[in-house]
């Protein structure tokens, strides 16, 4: 993610403009708003595939973000608790509108009985060829793939995958236990492998 | 104690280290297979960070700008909403309640002065008094009466004399 150096820099700042916030500075909000948009924006798209929800959702989010702004203590990075706020709305949102994980609801304890931990996900099977393959046709691979997993598996893939983030930094985001995040790391791998083996393979 | 699932994705993650990985890698029962799978989990994390990572949010600045808005919108919505809720927060604090009760007591006082003022009923003048203990002398006036008309509610005593033949001097005096 970030050098010791950087991250260092960009937290003291971080924390300025956290406190001018906290004093009802719009304009250091807005900073913070100008360094955390894109990857906001591009982490709830990756949740619902849709521009337009992941516009509405992220500005809900930032704007709970300035509604609790005075709440935040600092006891983890800014990061980690805007991406709190991120998920709840998010997921909220997903579970109102019945954004499932496909036909069958993601479920930990049916999935151990379905999914033997020790079994290859990779069976040699006859895969289209990568190169046949247009850019956005594996994307909608992708997306239909993580379509079918819960909002909680989505979340937890998501950060770890694409933002790199560390399970405990996963798990204060989500509110629950390291091993949660992990478990359902376990799950969402197995899933999105026995789904997009023959995408992966060619690569 | 870690569960499988728990041990298996740190150690596809490489967070396994020490005792605790050379324990879960002996208790895979097939290593190579173990290893193959670690590989294609890494294949679908290169995947997904590839494809996924990038994805641009158009019309940075007007997002900044709608959500400035609706900050402002929302910031007088609630000072507004607040002004409804509570429009004098402070009027009876204990201070103002003994001014309040302290005026009122005088108000109280300064009401009852007058009304008992009103109600004293009219004191007889000197002048009645003073005829009325003069003795009228029969001889000198056969035929004096004195009569007497008064009106409370206007204060106003109207003493009548008759047949007087003179009127003592020092009733004049009065």
């Amino acid at each position: 993610m970030q050098t010791e150096a950087t991250l260092a820099q960009s937290d003291v700042s971080e924390l300025d403009l956290v406190k001018r916030c906290q004093d009802g500075d719009t304009g250091a909000f807005d900073e913070l708003v100008t360094r955390y948009r894109t990857r906001v924006f591009g982490m709830i798209y990756n949740m619902v595939h849709s521009e337009q929800d992941a516009w509405d959702l992220a500005q809900d989010s930032f704007l709970k973000a300035w509604k609790s702004i005075g709440r935040f203590r600092g006891q983890s990075s800014f990061y980690t608790w805007i991406y709190r706020i991120v998920m709840n709305v998010t997921i909220d949102w997903m579970r109102k509108k019945k954004i499932k994980g496909g036909d069958a609801e993601f479920d930990d304890a049916i999935q151990v009985r379905e999914i033997d931990p020790a079994s290859k996900t990779v069976p040699k099977t006859e895969a289209l060829p990568h190169q046949a393959m247009e850019r956005g046709e594996i994307r909608v691979r992708i997306e239909k793939a993580i379509g079918q997993l819960s909002p909680e598996h989505r979340a937890v893939i998501l950060m770890k995958e694409i933002d790199d983030m560390q399970y405990h930094e996963i798990a204060e985001a989500l509110g629950c236990s390291i091993g949660t995040v992990m478990s359902r790391l376990f799950y969402a791998r197995k899933k999105l492998q026995s789904l997009l083996k023959d995408v992966y393979e060619n690569i | 104690m870690k569960t499988f699932e728990e041990k298996w994705t740190a150690w596809l993650d490489d967070q396994l280290s020490g005792s605790e990985l050379s324990e879960f890698e002996a208790s895979l029962p097939d290593k190579a297979a173990a290893r193959a799978e670690k590989g294609e989990a890494k294949k679908l994390g290169q995947l997904l960070k590839r494809e996924l990572s990038a994805h641009p949010l158009n019309n940075e600045e007007f997002f900044s700008h709608q959500l400035r808005e609706r900050i402002v919108r929302e910031s007088s919505e609630q000072r507004s909403e607040r002004g409804r809720r509570s429009p004098a927060p402070h009027w009876w604090t204990i201070p103002r309640m003994l001014w309040t009760g302290t005026a009122s007591l005088a108000v109280f006082l300064v009401c009852m002065a007058l009304v008992m003022h009103q109600e004293r009923p009219a004191e007889e003048s000197q002048y009645l008094t003073q005829i009325l203990n003069a003795r009228v002398d029969p001889v000198v006036s056969p035929n004096a009466s004195v009569s007497m008309f008064e009106v409370k509610q206007d204060r106003v005593t109207v003493l009548w004399t008759e047949g007087l033949q003179s009127l003592p001097a020092d009733y004049a005096a009065k």
